[in-house]
């Protein structure tokens, strides 16, 4: 059989992205100030802000950690079919930095967000006394800068050994990297569910969820998997990569979105079951909230849109090898994921139902804009594939038998 | 009188050329056998994909549809009274009709791929073959059936010496 080599010129390094760097930056910028003037305009929607701006942040950053997820999990297995698919999470990654920055609006807005940061009303509250030596400002903050450093330190170490091997080839840095993956994974897999908890689980303080973690988690890999597989279909529009990552990756990266997304189900529905069965009431307020008024539907989306669709259409091997096709569920996933977010995260505010609010797409459409703007900046300095990883020939002979 | 040729190859990729050979020829009712299975030889063949998926959804339909309408009717017909919960209470019933429509699909994949191999076969002429035993370790057969259309043997044993093969031998099927 023919072995396949790396031919072309179309992933070195050129400034190929230039022209959409600017228009992202340009449209995010409007969009952002667009929600800052309604923020500022109206004093009445600047609380409901803070949860719209929450909202879109964990989007957001469950994307990028998911990317960190991605590359730990290709190294800590070494996988061979995934080097061609590898660049691209690992600029996502990069990201973590910018998520930090995005960070300082709730830091503003705490008060705003999270009960327990009124001390008058947690000194009468029995419940949040008691966990008040984890849930109090101060260690708030340092725990969120101890996140950050972890996951930049993780995200900076994979991506430098990855960009230094496109130079030397050397392969004792693949060897390194796989060494590192495990105790990064471990870090990793602590820092996403005290994250999950502290910024999400920590605006309903009464309420608690041993699984939570593990289905923030679950959204994010999904997500995560989803934009790499948009992302490329992207490139490949662009007339890159187009015979290097081909049918034989998205159709892999398809039978991983469509695990995860079964994974996310499973463990939504464990957290539901377990809540439902036992019937303790600090834990049922949560659903109680969630099955009031228009939430109702909301939930019912969820379980359809969001477990249904998916599974029964994206389940056949000739559906995930059709890239159109694929590109049309792999966005319906994504839309999915942001409506369990919001299903999240919104009823804390607005408990009576679906308010959706102008603020809501403006700020959405902005971080976007804002986040893919920094992503293409970064991709525009890296080559579009890790060119010397010494199992490079293995993905590009990639085939699904 | 039915007849199979079979012919011995030393290694998989010579067997998967014959069987392209083949295929090219418009041979279509001959079978090939390995110890492992071989990459690239449903192409090399000409094989449709499997029907084992439709056996298989058909089976965990019913495997989901039996189990909850059994637990349904179970809770409606003795009904007992569980943490408060209503009679119908279906978030309980998913962890068992999970748990059936898995174990339904395992039987219909195992009896399902049976039944398309047509197994169990306790008599088939190829088995007369001594060679025909280092197929479960370390040889690399092909055999054709005089069902085939257009079968001669003549014209089939030249045929497969071109393609390198290492022995051939005329099974005779007298039953």
């Amino acid at each position: 059989m023919k072995q396949k080599q790396l031919v072309g010129n179309d992933i070195e390094i050129s400034d190929k992205f230039s022209s959409i760097i600017r228009k992202l930056f340009i449209v995010g910028g409007i969009f952002s100030a667009i929600s800052f003037i309604i923020f500022f305009s109206d004093s009445h929607v600047s609380h409901y802000f803070y949860f719209s701006y929450l909202t879109t942040y964990m989007f957001f950053l469950t994307l990028t950690l998911g990317a960190i997820f991605i590359v730990l999990l290709q190294h800590i297995t070494c996988a061979g079919w995934s080097v061609v698919v590898r660049r691209v999470p690992e600029v996502l990654m990069k990201n973590i930095p910018l998520m930090f920055i995005l960070f300082i609006p709730i830091v503003f807005g705490m008060h705003d967000l999270y009960h327990w940061t009124h001390l008058d009303a947690v000194a009468e509250d029995h419940l949040l006394q008691v966990k008040r030596p984890w849930l109090n400002q101060f260690f708030f903050f340092i725990r969120i800068v101890f996140y950050f450093f972890i996951w930049s330190w993780i995200s900076k170490n994979f991506f430098k050994r990855s960009i230094l091997q496109d130079e030397t080839g050397d392969h004792q840095i693949t060897l390194d990297m796989e060494r590192s993956s495990s105790y990064s994974m471990i870090l990793f897999a602590l820092t996403i569910t005290f994250a999950a908890i502290d910024l999400v689980m920590s605006l309903t303080p009464h309420w608690y969820s041993t699984i939570f973690g593990v289905y923030i988690f679950s959204g994010s890999v999904l997500i995560a998997y989803c934009f790499t597989s948009l992302l490329y279909m992207y490139l490949r529009k662009k007339n890159y990569l187009k015979d290097i990552v081909t049918v034989e990756h998205y159709h892999d990266l398809g039978k991983l979105i469509y695990g995860f997304n079964i994974f996310w189900s499973y463990i939504a529905f464990c957290q539901f079951f377990l809540i439902w069965y036992a019937s303790v009431p600090e834990e049922t307020e949560f659903y109680l909230k969630h099955f009031e008024g228009s939430w109702t539907y909301v939930t019912i989306l969820l379980c359809v849109g969001h477990f249904g669709i998916p599974f029964i259409f994206f389940i056949s091997r000739w559906l995930k090898r059709n890239l159109k096709y694929h590109a049309c569920m792999v966005i319906w996933i994504c839309f999915m994921h942001f409506v369990d977010l919001y299903w999240i995260i919104i009823p804390t505010v607005a408990p009576n139902g679906i308010d959706i609010h102008f603020v809501d797409i403006t700020l959405f459409v902005g971080i976007a804009c804002l986040y893919l703007g920094v992503f293409f900046k970064n991709l525009n300095k890296v080559c579009l594939i890790p060119k010397k990883d010494p199992r490079l020939s293995e993905s590009l002979n990639f085939i699904n038998y | 009188m039915n007849e199979i040729l079979l012919a011995e190859f030393e290694n998989p990729n010579k067997l998967l050329k014959a069987a392209e050979k083949l295929s090219d020829c418009g041979y279509s009712s001959y079978d090939v056998y390995s110890p492992f299975p071989i990459h690239g030889m449903d192409d090399a063949m000409k094989l449709k994909h499997s029907k084992l998926g439709w056996i298989v959804l058909c089976g965990c339909s019913l495997g989901l549809l039996l189990g909850f309408l059994m637990q349904t009717f179970m809770s409606l017909d003795y009904p007992l009274i569980i943490s408060g919960k209503p009679f119908f209470s279906y978030p309980a019933f998913i962890p068992v009709t999970f748990e059936i429509m898995v174990l339904f699909s395992a039987f219909s994949t195992v009896f399902g791929m049976f039944a398309l191999n047509k197994l169990p076969q306790h008599y088939n002429p190829i088995f007369k073959s001594d060679y025909f035993r280092k197929a479960t370790c370390h040889g690399f057969f092909l055999g054709i059936d005089s069902n085939e259309n257009g079968y001669d043997r003549e014209k089939l044993r030249n045929l497969l010496s071109e393609i390198d093969a290492k022995h051939i031998e005329v099974i005779e099927d007298d039953v």
